[in-house]
């Protein structure tokens, strides 16, 4: 079928460029095709996916939210904080709060892009500072501990959802898995979410096709709070000490995880498996970069940085020889 | 009664006044043009009837029902859609996509089944044959119109408008536009058509009505309209619809020669001789790599086969710096993308490409001779703006025209291209080009035209290049030319009757 045919493709390079990924690191890297391994890739995935696929939607509206790192760490701390008084509340509620906190965070990046017409970029790095100095501020450099947390959550990243051939797949795994799996769904199914794709690829049509694509623009940043939310969840159970620095550099992650996943950094276009492989892939490298012997673990950031540029350059020459429109309209 | 009807509508913006005590009523299933100059209000009056802008006075009736409009979705539910001459459509979706984006009674779920029969039926309703799973990245500006009607169609549309559609088509993609305009009525959808394009208008319209200066002027059955009586209505004078072109032509000797000229994969095989003072025109449908011959001339996409001969002698262009040195100018197309700053003054605009010569002490840019030099074309070219300060992006597309126009002359220019150099513009600041083209070829520039209006072709030209595919079909003289003949050779023998 025509219509799925280069993002098929490209589901199968990046799925070919994960597997040499691993082959590569287990000549490097000694015990490295481990169930170990295994859990800490995915366990470390888990909580980036979350925000990957907030990123995603973001992205796909030609715009992007680099304050989603900050998002992480004021979500995580005030859950916990709030957990500290609260210890019995149930887990839904939990969860319901940390992605309210962060769907609210959103809004307030989703209000200045969609309706102050701010470009994206300007005000997400205003909030990106603004919400750490937030977190700097009300913490009052106090630590969240796991002695406050209730049992639950500190088990939460142990808990195994599942175990096949001797994997374990962690909850935390399943749990960020169920949010990609969702959204990829509303993607192909959902009206109202193809219009994500719509404002995307061409937001003067969308306005014209009689589509509100300031709400769609404002409801995907608040996703994207809300997808960060659920993702400083998930960081708060795994590691349980929440500082000020918490979530920091996330937005770079999630970032290459989406371009790397072949959503184009032009809106438009993407799938949510392209951003699940994605984000196995760039936390694939990571991990193993921590354990590579021949290369200092500093260079993780500097390998991010080269491959969303790779990603998007590799974008770019596909899209151009592909000869879409881009940019044609105006007249 | 009528399907929508504007009784007393006025709009102003600022101290402009963009329409007077319109009035203008619209019937089920007619074909009803609008014609007027640039500036006469119609876009206002689109604007308004799709409910970008709201009147200040005044009523709107659909269906004998008083209603306001306050948005795009509040027209499309009365049911009012338009399409423009530049599409809008969703690259990245496909066509079926593209039709029911925005439709809300297809429910929460997208039923892709039911939606691809649904566009494919939608698609042949139009006459048309249009794969329904290709994405619009890969549509031609005809087929994305097309998307764009049958997305408009699947709302039920009971008023269609369509602004300038056809500038940017070729013969045979007009003509199925037109027989598209048809099927609408046929289907008592009533189709407001906007268009520069007289005969067009004779072709289809069931009546006119012309306004001007934000008024009313008259509205008319068509058989009760002349060409010459309706131009005389729009601009409120009697002009020459085409500018007579002097009767014999001086040529010179040879100034340009393309021998066997291509690039690979793109276009090949272009061969002919300009002479000083002569007018040649490149017409061919839209995709005959037209454009890409003059971009090769000018350096932007090289050449890479064959030769060009500046005064016998053989040059290499692969730059435009090049063919500026060779006395090449090349006034594009597209006035956004690469003919204007837009946020720049007429004057920075003109003097752009010959700084060199406008400097004074320092090497600093003389600020005194650049406003004179752009004054004098501001006068010469009759652009229409109270001062050369004034910012491009404010003017209208026919005075950005002369700007870009007088950015190239400033070159002194031997050889001179215009790609569509009316396209968008109305008829009198058309005939007012034509009469500047004509104008330059006798005082001895070589003059390439490409456009794809064919009366136009036929005004300019001393000699007719029609290409096919990137080739070069044939050149005719103009006096052996006629309308019929080129269309024939540009579209081939099999598709020869079509816009016939």
């Amino acid at each position: 079928m025509t219509r799925l045919h280069p993002q098929t493709l490209r589901i199968i390079a990046l799925f070919v460029a994960l597997l040499a990924t691993i082959l590569f690191f287990s000549t490097q890297i000694d015990n490295y095709l481990s169930s170990r391994m295994f859990t800490r890739i995915t366990t470390s995935a888990a909580v980036i996916l979350p925000i990957a696929v907030g990123q995603a939607i973001v992205v796909m509206t030609r715009n992007i939210d680099l304050s989603i790192g900050s998002t992480v760490g004021v979500v995580a701390y005030l859950t916990g904080e709030f957990l500290g008084g609260h210890p019995d509340l149930h887990p839904l509620a939990v969860a319901m709060i940390a992605m309210g906190i962060g769907g609210l965070m959103g809004a307030i990046n989703g209000v200045l892009v969609a309706w102050g017409r701010v470009p994206s970029i300007i005000v997400t790095l205003g909030t990106l500072a603004l919400y750490r100095s937030f977190l700097v501020q009300y913490s009052d450099a106090k630590t969240i501990t796991t002695a406050s947390l209730p049992q639950w959550l500190v088990d939460l990243p142990q808990a195994n959802a599942f175990s096949l051939f001797g994997l374990d797949v962690r909850v935390t795994v399943v749990l960020a898995l169920l949010s990609a799996v969702a959204m990829g769904l509303a993607l192909t199914r959902l009206r109202a979410a193809r219009r994500i794709y719509a404002v995307g690829s061409n937001p003067d049509a969308a306005v014209m096709a009689g589509i509100n694509a300031g709400m769609v623009v404002f409801v995907a940043f608040v996703l994207s709070g809300a997808f960060a939310g659920l993702s400083g969840l998930i960081f708060l159970a795994k590691f349980g000490n929440i500082t000020v620095v918490a979530g920091m550099g996330f937005e770079l992650k999630s970032v290459a995880a989406v371009v790397v996943g072949g959503v184009s950094i032009l809106g438009g276009s993407g799938s949510m498996i392209g951003v699940v492989i994605g984000c196995v892939l760039v936390d694939t490298i990571d991990n193993s970069l921590t354990r590579w012997e021949l290369v200092s673990e500093f260079w993780r950031d500097a390998l991010l940085g080269m491959l969303i540029m790779a990603a998007v350059t590799v974008d770019t020459v596909m899209s151009r020889s592909l000869g879409r429109l881009g940019g044609k309209g105006g007249a | 009664m009528s399907v929508l009807d504007l009784r007393h509508v006025s709009k102003s913006f600022a101290a402009t006044a963009a329409l007077k005590d319109m009035d203008l009523s619209i019937e089920p299933g007619e074909i009803h043009a609008i014609v007027g100059e640039n500036g006469a209000g119609k876009s206002t009056l689109i604007k308004i009837m799709t409910g970008v802008h709201q009147p200040d006075q005044g009523q709107i009736f659909v269906a004998g029902v008083a209603v306001t409009i306050r948005s795009t979705q509040e027209a499309q539910s009365h049911g009012i859609a338009a399409i423009y001459q530049e599409p809008m459509v969703f690259p990245d979706l496909d066509v079926a996509e593209n039709i029911f984006i925005s439709n809300r009674a297809q429910g929460a779920f997208m039923n892709w089944k039911q939606i691809y029969a649904q566009a494919a039926d939608l698609i042949a309703q139009l006459g048309v044959t249009l794969d329904v799973h290709r994405a619009a990245s890969g549509l031609t500006l005809a087929e994305q119109q097309t998307v764009e009607i049958a997305r408009a169609l699947s709302l039920n549309v009971k008023v269609l408008i369509m602004d300038e559609p056809t500038a940017s088509l070729s013969a045979h993609e007009v003509a199925r536009l037109l027989s598209i305009a048809r099927a609408l009525k046929a289907k008592g959808v009533a189709v407001i058509y906007i268009s520069h394009r007289l005969d067009e208008i004779f072709q289809v319209a069931d009546r006119v009505t012309v306004i001007r200066d934000g008024q009313h002027i008259s509205t008319k059955p068509i058989a009760q309209v002349t060409p010459d009586g309706m131009v005389k209505d729009m601009v409120g004078r009697a002009i020459d619809t085409f500018a007579v072109k002097s009767a014999a032509n001086p040529h010179g000797d040879s100034v340009l020669r393309l021998e066997g000229l291509g690039r690979s994969g793109v276009f090949s095989g272009i061969t002919f001789d300009l002479s000083a003072g002569e007018v040649l025109c490149f017409a061919g449908l839209v995709g005959a790599r037209r454009t890409d011959v003059a971009l090769a001339l000018f350096g932007i996409s090289p050449a890479t086969e064959g030769r060009i001969l500046i005064d016998g002698q053989a040059v290499t262009i692969t730059s435009p710096q090049q063919a500026m040195s060779h006395k090449i100018a090349y006034v594009s197309e597209d006035r956004r993308k690469m003919g204007l700053a837009l946020s720049l003054p007429i004057f920075a605009n003109i003097s752009l490409a010959s700084l060199g010569k406008l400097l004074g002490a320092f090497g600093l840019i003389d600020r005194k001779a650049e406003a004179a030099m752009a004054e004098g074309y501001r006068k010469q070219l009759a652009i229409k703006s109270p001062h050369v300060g004034v910012e491009v992006g404010k003017l209208s597309g026919g005075n950005q025209q002369k700007v870009m126009l007088a950015k190239w002359l400033e070159t002194k220019p031997r050889i001179l291209i215009f790609d569509e150099p009316t396209r968008g513009v109305d008829v009198g600041a058309k005939a007012e080009v034509h009469n500047i083209i004509r104008a330059l070829a006798q005082e001895g520039v070589a003059v390439l035209v490409i456009s794809s209006d064919l009366p136009e072709v036929m005004a300019l030209a001393d000699r007719v290049l029609v290409m096919r595919e990137g080739r070069q079909a044939g050149i005719l003289d103009i006096a052996e030319a006629t309308q019929e003949k080129v269309i024939r050779l540009a579209a081939g023998s099999a598709h020869g009757q079509v816009a016939a």
